[in-house]
């Protein structure tokens, strides 16, 4: 159990939220022209890294809002937490 | 305003704490996105729109919470008559809903609405929730939206030792029978 910052409520404890899968995944732009390979990958594939992700969680109990979240996957160390359309402030 | 239909109707007390379920009074959920809808609930509702996250405003009427950045909740103090509060819903209607400023959403029947006084209330929903209420406590008017014993709940912080629970007609008589079973340990 850890507490993650809401941009918007503040800080709540992590049942309260729930985790949306990798962040920053860009839509492609024409899909009818992809290999069933390729959208097998847009659709399916993740990342799943030891180390800081940056991740999609909605505050599911609380306001609804998505957001985006920086964390480490080894210690649930929180290193950021942005809004949905800014720029990581981490890479 | 739809024929109220609640599963309580029931008032207990315990040594410090006294729950009661209040009904039927009106809840309108109202949302937005621009500055004109938030000037324009306040003018319709003569209230200051609460803009800030988990706080809320208030008048002798009504209270209207924050819950999101886009999202406001509308609760009456008293039980209204229906007329009231059709007349009230419809003002709200036309003026936002009909001219496309945002939408407005009667969910009197959606939402039950408790009363927790007494001075052990946050021992109770401390044993069922996972939301620190050390801050919460002393702030009048502030609202939070959590979980108490794993039930979406809406909680306002109406006074000292008083406040408002909101929870889902369907979830209303499992949180009741919980919150009623846990008061007797407290």
């Amino acid at each position: 159990m850890f507490l993650i910052n809401c941009p918007y409520c503040g800080e709540r404890d992590q049942s309260e939220f729930t985790a949306g899968g990798e962040a920053h995944i860009v839509r492609p732009k024409q899909p009818t022209e992809l290999s069933d390979d390729q959208w097998a990958e847009f659709l399916f594939m993740r990342k799943n890294i030891k180390g800081v992700q940056l991740e999609r969680w909605n505050h599911a109990h609380g306001c609804r809002k998505w957001f985006n979240m920086a964390r480490d996957t080894s210690n649930d160390r929180i290193h950021a937490v942005y809004k949905m359309g800014e720029k990581p402030p981490i890479k | 305003m739809l024929n109220f239909n609640t599963p309580i109707i029931d008032t207990k007390k315990y040594s410090e704490i006294k729950i009661s379920e209040i009904e039927p009074i009106l809840k309108i959920n109202l949302r937005g996105k621009n500055r004109d809808f938030i000037t324009k609930i306040g003018k319709e509702l003569s209230i200051i729109t609460p803009v800030d996250p988990n706080t809320s405003s208030s008048n002798e009427k009504l209270n209207l919470l924050w819950l999101s950045p886009d999202e406001w909740f509308l609760y009456t103090n008293d039980k209204l008559d229906i007329k009231d509060a059709n007349l009230l819903e419809d003002k709200l209607f036309n003026e936002i809903s009909k001219v496309k400023l945002g939408s407005v959403t009667n969910v009197s029947d959606h939402w039950i609405m408790i009363n927790l006084n007494g001075t052990k209330i946050f021992e109770l929903l401390s044993a069922g929730c996972p939301f620190n209420f050390n801050n919460f406590k002393n702030s009048k008017g502030a609202v939070t939206q959590t979980l108490l014993n794993h039930v979406d709940v809406i909680i306002h912080n109406k006074n000292v030792n008083d406040l408002n629970l909101f929870v889902r007609r369907s979830f209303s008589a499992h949180l009741w029978s919980w919150m009623n079973d846990s008061a007797k340990f407290i």
